[in-house]
């Protein structure tokens, strides 16, 4: 009941203030609000990555033609990767549940009658369905009777059917794979842009035994998808699939592999790697904003117990106690910073909402940052009180009555 | 009610030493109405200021209402300050941003009670005649108001003492004639109340004078003869 009164007269020293409050909260508004957007922008960042990973697959991994290979960048790929070795794992390490050899093409160049786009080919088995987690959501997909006969079937991404046929259903339309005509036979459900920035809607697959006779002309792999039983059991499959590799490509030890093996692990720390230096700096200008919002709060509270005399003296004179003086500048500093803080988060998520529009940035709001956010300017408003609130609450009542 | 033996201040300033009270010794019975008199600089300031748990002196011994508080703490001076003494002061201090009836109920903040605060307010402050002032702002009062703002809220928590530092030294003759009355009422009602003046006139309205020199008592006598306390 005492705290609750003694909190009431704090708000009023706060309101009752307007201008002075507003200035003293400046530096916290400005470090809660950057501090909100940072936090909001990394972690949606990070939720979306994570998004992304799960999409890839929690429990799979990539094997990509080529050492020192990262997803998304294109480099000359050696002939060593085959579907035996796809095989292989299959029939050789029991926590592979299923594998996907492919050939991926980037940037071909599709067209249907003057119409043109450019497609990421990939030509694979049947199972590239469940491997992959991508259906179609119109047509059907590649069947084991189009691998066997070398089908001309294609099932084409979202993006590929808007630029090639708008609103028409592709579906029975014929398009021109550099000079080879194909049927579409499904279109793929929407999947989005990957944690690479590849967009995955401009996918096209082919059967993988028509890409190697008929399109690309080459018997060796880009890439094999594997899926596994355990995802717990990644790092030990990891390394049966590596030694598999290794044996079946006869490299020497010392020699560096012919492949590269990409986890949903290095796929994340690939993603967060990028935004991490840029939240650094700016937590860096959070940190600042806060410590010098701090700096500011002492010192106008140490000029207001020097105005303040009179009431500190008149308080005492009626009874406060000297925690109790301290408490009421402790709690003027500290709502102060709160309201500061509470303004930077509305002015933070309003920043996020505008910045949102130039840039890709999650557009929902977390509690995280928030919480963040508010317990900073608590600890804002404690630090820089504590030292005006002490000096006011030993200050000597008599003097202060002068 | 107040029991002050052989009383010492010393005050230091760097290496000089002032001795501001010099073994004062004073009763006050409950229901008293005295007035302590000295010219400025004599020590009464002191005296009242220790009188009332603001200051403690540098050695004796002062019982109040039964309890020796020379060596309480602060935080229990805080408390006897709220629970037992009402100040009231030459130029009022009252907190300028608060309405009245805010003023007034100030010492209930620091207290233990509960319940409506400003139902207690508005009782004490039509006792002292302003009902019709309830939420104005002290600048929106005369002195004379702002006084009894002052006495209202020294009244608030029914202390067993009034101590009043030239209660009228900052008020026209008018006014201070309103506060003595004021004061002459709650006397008669049972109030022990001690008042340092150096007028005369304001002394005269009270039942005994004290008067100090150089930190001493220097004369305490009745203000009027028993003979003229009679008519």
């Amino acid at each position: 009941m005492r705290m609750f009164r003694m909190g009431k007269q704090a708000l009023r020293a706060m309101i009752e203030n307007k201008t002075r409050s507003f200035l003293m909260m400046l530096g916290v508004v400005i470090g809660v609000a950057t501090l909100t957007m940072i936090a909001s922008s990394v972690l949606g960042a990070r939720a979306e990555v994570m998004g992304k990973v799960e999409k890839f697959g929690l429990d799979q991994i990539m094997i990509m033609a080529g050492a020192g290979r990262k997803p998304g960048v294109p480099q000359p790929i050696p002939t060593t990767l085959r579907v035996e070795d796809a095989q292989a794992m299959m029939s050789e390490i029991i926590n592979v549940k299923d594998v996907s050899p492919q050939i991926n093409r980037r940037d071909f160049l599709v067209k249907s009658g003057n119409k043109s786009s450019y497609a990421i080919i990939a030509a694979a088995n049947p199972n590239w369905e469940s491997v992959w987690n991508t259906s179609p959501e119109s047509g059907r997909f590649i069947s084991s009777e189009d691998t066997a006969k070398f089908a001309r079937v294609a099932v084409i991404g979202k993006t590929i059917q808007t630029d090639l046929f708008e609103d028409e259903d592709p579906v029975g339309k014929q398009i021109l794979l550099g000079n080879n005509p194909f049927e579409v036979i499904g279109v793929l459900e929407p999947r989005g842009t990957a944690v690479s920035g590849v967009d995955m809607d401009s996918r096209v697959v082919i059967p993988l035994s028509t890409g190697q006779k008929r399109v690309f002309n080459q018997d060796y792999l880009f890439m094999i998808k594997v899926a596994l039983h355990d995802a717990s059991n990644m790092s030990q499959t990891v390394e049966d699939i590596r030694a598999l590799l290794r044996e079946r490509h006869n490299l020497q030890k010392g020699v560096e592999d012919d492949f590269t093996l990409v986890t949903p692990t290095q796929v994340m720390n690939i993603a967060s790697k990028l935004s991490t230096t840029f939240s650094l700096f700016l937590l860096l200008v959070s940190a600042i904003s806060l410590i010098v919002g701090a700096i500011v709060i002492a010192n106008i509270m140490f000029i207001a117990v020097n105005e303040r005399k009179p009431e500190i003296g008149i308080r005492r004179a009626v009874g406060a106690r000297k925690n109790d003086i301290l408490a009421q500048f402790l709690m003027e500093a500290v709502s102060i910073a709160l309201a500061g803080g509470i303004l930077g988060i509305i002015i933070g998520l309003a920043g996020l909402k505008i910045l949102s529009g130039f840039m890709k940035l999650p557009n929902a709001i977390m509690w995280q940052p928030i919480a963040v956010a508010l317990v900073s300017a608590l600890i804002v408003g404690l630090l820089a009180g504590i030292q005006p609130a002490r000096k006011a609450a030993h200050l000597n009542p008599i003097d202060a009555l002068k | 009610m107040i029991e002050v033996k052989n009383l010492s201040k010393v005050f230091r300033k760097e290496s000089i030493e002032v001795q501001v009270l010099q073994d004062v010794s004073l009763s006050v019975q409950k229901g008293e109405f005295i007035a302590i008199m000295a010219p400025s600089g004599m020590g009464k300031s002191t005296l009242l200021n220790i009188l009332g748990c603001l200051d403690k002196p540098s050695s004796g011994e002062y019982i109040l209402d039964g309890v020796p508080v020379q060596d309480m703490d602060d935080d229990e001076l805080s408390r006897i300050r709220n629970e037992k003494i009402g100040f009231v002061f030459q130029s009022f201090h009252l907190l300028p941003r608060m309405t009245a009836w805010e003023n007034v109920i100030l010492p209930l903040i620091y207290g233990d009670s509960d319940g409506d605060l400003k139902d207690r307010a508005v009782k004490v402050l039509t006792s002292v005649g302003l009902a019709d002032r309830m939420d104005h702002l002290p600048r929106e009062l005369s002195g004379g108001q702002q006084q009894r703002v002052a006495i209202a809220r020294s009244l608030i928590n029914n202390p067993r003492i009034i101590l009043a530092d030239e209660p009228t030294g900052n008020l026209d003759s008018a006014s201070g004639q309103e506060i003595m009355k004021i004061f002459r009422e709650l006397h008669s009602s049972g109030t022990t109340l001690v008042i340092v003046t150096h007028d005369m006139d304001v002394a005269r309205q009270t039942d005994r004078i004290v008067e100090m020199k150089d930190g001493r008592i220097s004369n305490d006598r009745p203000t009027r003869s028993p003979v003229e306390a009679a008519i």
